[in-house]
């Protein structure tokens, strides 16, 4: 069976690594505006444009500029589409995050607003900075290095926030790496 | 002693086989109102919880202070607390107070309180609660697909077969880690063959769950699991500010998501402090909430064994889950880990939520006969189906599957099967024979398919993933190979995640790819005549079971 078991453990491992192999590249920094809203007419978006994508199709857009209207099978078969077409825009995040509030789900709206900041990151990173926020991985420093590169390097403010109030949480709980 | 006759008989029940525990709150083997329970309480100074539920901040620990901080709304919180909580149960059962009314007041509680609310009320109570309170109108439920063997071509076909049946998601997870990606695979093809517009997943490790949804192989996540105190979520490897993050991660992507949590985790866990299943539960309830997750999977889940062993445990795992909704969260009920030797029981374990309808009864209910079911077994599974559909058209009740034909079934299988054929095909991945088709189509469980490389199948599914296939790798294969309406399916599937309205609060699609959500299909139940009623085609559909006599035969 050890052979089994290589092979087990070097699926696992490679399956790790190789998940976001194809997506290391920031997909969508910079090209989006990460703050602007989507709205229509400047107003914010209620329950009532939901959902979007029969009664805003138009302000549907892929990061990479495709319109929703785009992704047809014609053009995935031409090579017209690929996997970075097919993402979520930090504008349309803002976007349901406005319906979620106006349907009454404000806390939904936070969600949103942190997600519409982590588009800007890629996969792989994405999920090594999940990974940094477990319990006992970070030193507390460690975690106040991942809130500046988010705030710096990727522009997110409320993420950055978030990962400093679990740095001085898991402190005060002993939570860092170390204290297990 | 001499036995008597009669208790001798009844010993050899199937019931008697089930675990039962007299109450020890120091354990925590108590469903609710346990003795060490805190007292519901709130302070807020200049906008900050001081105190939550007799606890000052500064004896806060990770949950306390993740809730006090992002969990409630303090807006109301002191007008709330100082309601009486018999006044506030009232109003969750009465038809004429809309939920809407009653929304604003329990966000605003504190976990204890809510307990307290839902302390007051009996098991028919809190289904008139539950049938007022859910967020979506209409009530739904979801599917396990999975089997013994992680065969991919059963797994298709049984997916094919569930979605002919009307679950509008499903879920699958792995006999062997390492198949991960395969039957990720293997179950969006099936469903979308059965019926576009239903939402698949793949039940594993957290990252790995999530870098499988970020390569279009599934469009959300459930088993996000989170506990109701500190050294149990610790244990799970997660806190509170992780389980957040990682929420935020899946919007991002445009991937559904919802946590999973349920009563008698803690306990089995270990770390109980002496507090009841249901005070523990509502913490974890209120973790979602504050995570800003839209949803939450609860119910006892794969530990209703705990809460089912202990009085009133069945109704409080109906309690957890009516304040997971007064929460305004979706509520996947549960339903889904077998528990109980006693057919009597399984029914008795599912009325609740049967009765009062929830946004999925089960989460999930077993589309494969039990031996097949890698989550240890639902509480009903594919023999059950017949008896489901009866309870469905004596009571008038939409359990969220309908009446199929044999022949149907047998056609959508069978394509389902040929269609993942196709796509191991083109994706260069160990064949599919046609033998294997023919066996898959006529299947009941994995003991009616031929054996695969098992080995060769893990590498192969290594292989893909080192070579970065994607969703759209797979539209291609199909329309390539002549599915062109499996294609486009699947690709209607990878489109909506740039559109985001299955983001929003218990969301699920019809055949044609409308979103049907808590936002545009919210419940509006105030009495007879109002809420949903099962009627017109949906109706036509549950009344024609093919077991029924037609008299114009005669």
């Amino acid at each position: 069976m050890s052979e089994m078991e290589d092979l087990v453990a070097k699926v696992m491992a490679d399956m790790q690594n190789s998940a976001t192999k194809s997506t290391d590249a920031p997909v969508n920094a910079g090209s989006t505006t990460p703050t602007a809203s989507a709205t229509t007419d400047g107003k914010e978006l209620g329950r009532d444009d939901y959902p979007l994508f029969s009664k805003h199709p138009d302000m549907i857009k892929s990061p990479t500029g495709k319109s929703v209207t785009d992704i047809t099978l014609e053009n995935v078969v031409n090579d017209k589409i690929t996997a970075d077409d097919l993402r979520i825009t930090p504008a349309t995040l803002k976007a349901q995050g406005q319906i979620a509030k106006s349907a009454g789900r404000t806390a939904i709206q936070g969600n949103f607003d942190r997600a519409s900041e982590l588009t800007a990151i890629p996969d792989k990173r994405l999920l090594e900075m999940y990974g940094s926020l477990r319990p006992y991985r970070s030193t507390k420093q460690e975690l106040l290095d991942m809130a500046d590169e988010l705030e710096q390097q990727y522009n997110a403010k409320i993420c950055a926030t978030w990962v400093r109030e679990a740095a001085k949480n898991y402190e005060l709980r002993k939570k860092l790496k170390g204290d297990n | 002693m001499k036995r008597q006759k009669r208790f001798e008989e009844l010993e050899k029940r199937p019931v008697h086989l089930d675990g039962f525990v007299k109450e020890w709150p120091e354990e925590g083997f108590v469903a609710l109102e346990g003795p060490n329970d805190p007292k519901p309480s709130i302070k807020i100074e200049n906008g900050v919880v001081t105190e939550l539920d007799s606890k000052q901040r500064d004896e806060f620990d990770l949950i306390d202070m993740y809730i006090a901080d992002h969990g409630i709304d303090k807006s109301r919180a002191v007008e709330v607390m100082n309601t009486d909580s018999y006044k506030l149960a009232n109003m969750l059962c009465d038809p004429n107070v809309p939920r809407e009314d009653i929304i604003p007041l329990t966000t605003a509680m504190t976990p204890a309180k809510a307990v307290d609310v839902i302390s007051k009320l009996n098991f028919v109570e809190m289904m008139m609660a539950t049938q007022k309170m859910r967020p979506r109108r209409t009530p739904a439920t979801q599917a396990h697909v999975t089997n013994l063997k992680d065969n991919p071509v059963q797994i298709a076909a049984d997916a094919a077969d569930a979605a002919l049946r009307g679950f509008p998601e499903q879920e699958t997870t792995t006999a062997v880690g390492r198949y991960a990606p395969f039957n990720a695979i293997s179950i969006m093809i099936g469903a979308q063959t059965g019926r576009p517009g239903v939402l698949t997943q793949c039940s594993v490790e957290e990252a790995l769950e999530l870098s499988l949804g970020m390569r279009g192989f599934t469009a959300y996540a459930e088993t996000i699991s989170v506990y109701g105190t500190e050294q149990v979520f610790t244990d799970g490897d997660d806190t509170p500010w992780s389980k957040g993050f990682l929420a935020s991660c899946y919007a991002s992507r445009g991937l559904k998501m919802r946590f999973t949590s349920g009563s008698g985790s803690e306990v089995m866990m270990g770390y109980a402090e002496g507090k009841s299943m249901l005070y523990l539960e509502a913490r974890c309830i209120y973790i979602t909430k504050a995570s800003g997750v839209q949803g939450l999977q609860n119910g006892g889940v794969s530990c209703i064994g705990i809460p089912g062993s202990v009085p009133s445990g069945i109704r409080s795992v109906l309690g957890e889950n009516l304040i997971c909704m007064m929460l305004d969260l979706e509520c996947a009920s549960a339903n889904d880990q077998a528990f109980s030797h006693s057919d009597m029981r399984r029914t008795e374990r599912l009325l609740g939520q049967f009765l009062a309808g929830t946004d999925y009864v089960s989460s999930g209910y077993s589309s494969v006969p039990n031996e097949d079911n890698m989550f240890a077994g639902s509480n009903t599974d594919a023999m059950d189906y017949d008896d489901y559909y009866v309870m469905q058209r004596d009571l008038k009740i939409n359990g969220g599957i309908v009446p199929v034909k044999e022949e149907d079934v047998i056609k959508v299988r069978n394509k389902a099967a040929k269609a993942l054929q196709t796509v191991f095909e083109a994706l260069g991945l160990p064949k599919i024979t046609d033998e294997e088709v023919e066996a898959a189509t006529y299947a009941n469980t994995s003991r009616d398919m031929p054996e695969r490389n098992m080995v060769e199948d893990m590498k192969a599914a290594q292989d893909m993933m080192n070579r970065g296939i994607t969703g759209l790798d797979i539209v291609k294969g199909l329309y390539n190979g002549g599915f062109r309406d499996v294609a486009q399916a699947v690709l209607s599937l990878l489109q909506q995640r740039i559109a985001g309205d299955f983001l929003q609060t218990s969301a699920i699609f019809d055949k044609d790819w409308n979103v049907i959500s808590a936002v545009n299909d919210k419940n509006d139940y105030e009495g007879p005549g109002t809420g949903y009623r099962v009627s017109g085609e949906t109706w036509e559909k549950i009344k024609d079971i093919p077991m029924a006599i037609d008299p114009s035969d005669f």
